[in-house]
């Protein structure tokens, strides 16, 4: 019993899931109330209220030891995929992902552990596992798998795409749900990590899905030819890059798409949430610190409206996404992510030129 | 460890109680282990008929209470006897 076995692992990693989910139900609605109690005596900024607030530390604490844990702990997610290395190794060595002619990793996907993962997305290869597996208890209330399926049935509300782009796929996660929602559709998956990719592609064929064209390829400059698709989606991307990708991104997005094709990425923005207001966004803003995303505040505090405005995009929305069906009420009282919706159309008749 | 690690985020006003922090959160997720490893076994022994569920659960009699006292007494001085502020060996003066 010294060495960690799979069931000290699930057992310690669920105690951490409980600990999360106190966390997100009851330390979180908590330090509303009080923050909101506060606030109505007109005692400063939520900053110095938190200052003052005996809970807050360990609110704080908590969000980031629990994931430190989780990932890098004693029983965390790389140390237990570490002592299984030969057979998942073995799993992934026949897949062949290609890279797209002219590939550069851009230094800052490299220069911090994103998510607190040792090593980060490339940094091993077993990264894709690890981040597999610890996507299935990123928040202790939902599937997380769900909201994907969520996703692109929203899509199928307004259209019926036919070749599809889906940029930084990760393992899959977002692409899977597109593949079995728009079964008949071109799809090509791009990220920047190759064990993410080459996990894709496994569990894809766990699935029998096996129409996805994977590539490695960098979301703003992925090499692909101009006007060639007619959904150009992400799922929890925009938030990882920082300013200057992000606006090449919608760069590239007009570009890869055909005349009255559509964008559209799910994300994060606190300020467009139902009842938010500066505890919010604070609380968001602290997230980005202790969760190791630090894009996340200058994607929050980006003008996409008027990027895509400028670029020529038509149609534009930004609006609250429910990851379930209580989610948007203005009084939901757990932790959640701000999870947006961004989409806008390239219109049919460009008179913009192509760049 | 890696080499020259930055410092770790500091959460509270006296940066020793995010680090106590820590500590108590690693036994508190080796006593679940345990915990879940012992439920584990009290299963395996009661459908195997080696031990009985109702008694498992009834509560301790008398008699083993008073066999295991002296462990009890014994965890307790040492989880406790720091709050004291006594010196276990004779140290210098200051």
């Amino acid at each position: 019993m010294s060495q960690m076995d799979g069931r000290s692992f699930s057992a310690a990693q669920d105690f951490l899931l409980g600990a999360k989910k106190f966390w997100t139900t009851q330390m979180y609605p908590l330090l509303r109330q009080q923050d909101q109690a506060l606030a109505t005596t007109g005692a400063g900024t939520v900053q110095t209220r938190m200052q003052k607030s005996n809970l807050y530390p360990f609110y704080a604490w908590m969000e980031r030891h629990l994931q430190r844990m989780k990932y890098a702990g004693r029983y965390g997610l790389a140390p237990w995929h570490d002592t299984q290395r030969e057979e998942l190794e073995q799993q992934l060595s026949v897949v062949l992902i290609d890279t797209v002619a002219g590939f550069e990793m851009p230094p800052y996907y490299r220069s911090f552990d994103v998510h607190q993962h040792p090593g980060g997305l490339m940094g091993d290869s077993l990264a894709g596992f690890v981040y597999e597996r610890g996507a299935r208890s990123t928040t202790p209330l939902d599937k997380h798998f769900d909201l994907h399926h969520r996703f692109t049935n929203l899509i199928g509300q307004w259209m019926q795409p036919q070749r599809i782009l889906d940029l930084g796929c990760g393992f899959g996660k977002s692409t899977r749900p597109f593949a079995q929602t728009f079964a008949q559709a071109q799809l090509t998956a791009t990220d920047l990590s190759m064990p993410c990719l080459k996990l894709a592609r496994y569990l894809d064929s766990k699935e029998h899905i096996s129409h996805v064209k994977y590539l490695q390829a960098d979301a703003c400059a992925s090499g692909l030819p101009g006007a060639s698709h007619d959904l150009v989606t992400s799922t929890m991307l925009l938030h990882e890059l920082p300013l200057a990708h992000l606006r090449e991104l919608f760069v590239q997005a007009y570009n890869l798409l055909a005349p009255g094709g559509w964008t559209v990425h799910l994300d994060f923005l606190p300020q467009v949430q139902p009842g938010a207001d500066e505890f919010t966004q604070f609380i968001h803003a602290g997230h980005s610190v202790r969760n190791n995303e630090p894009y996340m505040q200058s994607l929050a505090a980006f003008d996409l409206t008027s990027h895509l405005q400028g670029l020529g995009f038509s149609d534009i929305s930004i609006e609250p996404f429910a990851e379930n069906d209580l989610a948007l009420q203005a009084d939901y009282p757990f932790w959640r992510f701000p999870w947006t919706v961004v989409k806008a159309r390239k219109p049919l008749s460009t008179t913009r030129q192509q760049t | 460890m890696k080499p020259n690690p930055a410092a770790e985020q500091v959460f509270f006003n006296d940066p020793a109680i995010d680090r106590l922090m820590g500590l108590t959160m690693a036994l508190a997720t080796e006593v679940y282990v345990l915990r879940d490893r012992l439920r584990a076994l009290e299963n395996s022994l009661v459908q195997q008929g080696t031990m009985d569920a109702k008694s498992l659960q009834s509560e301790i009699s008398p008699e083993e209470l008073a066999l295991h006292q002296a462990d009890r007494d014994a965890f307790v001085a040492h989880l406790l006897s720091p709050l004291l502020g006594q010196e276990s060996s004779l140290g210098m003066k200051p």
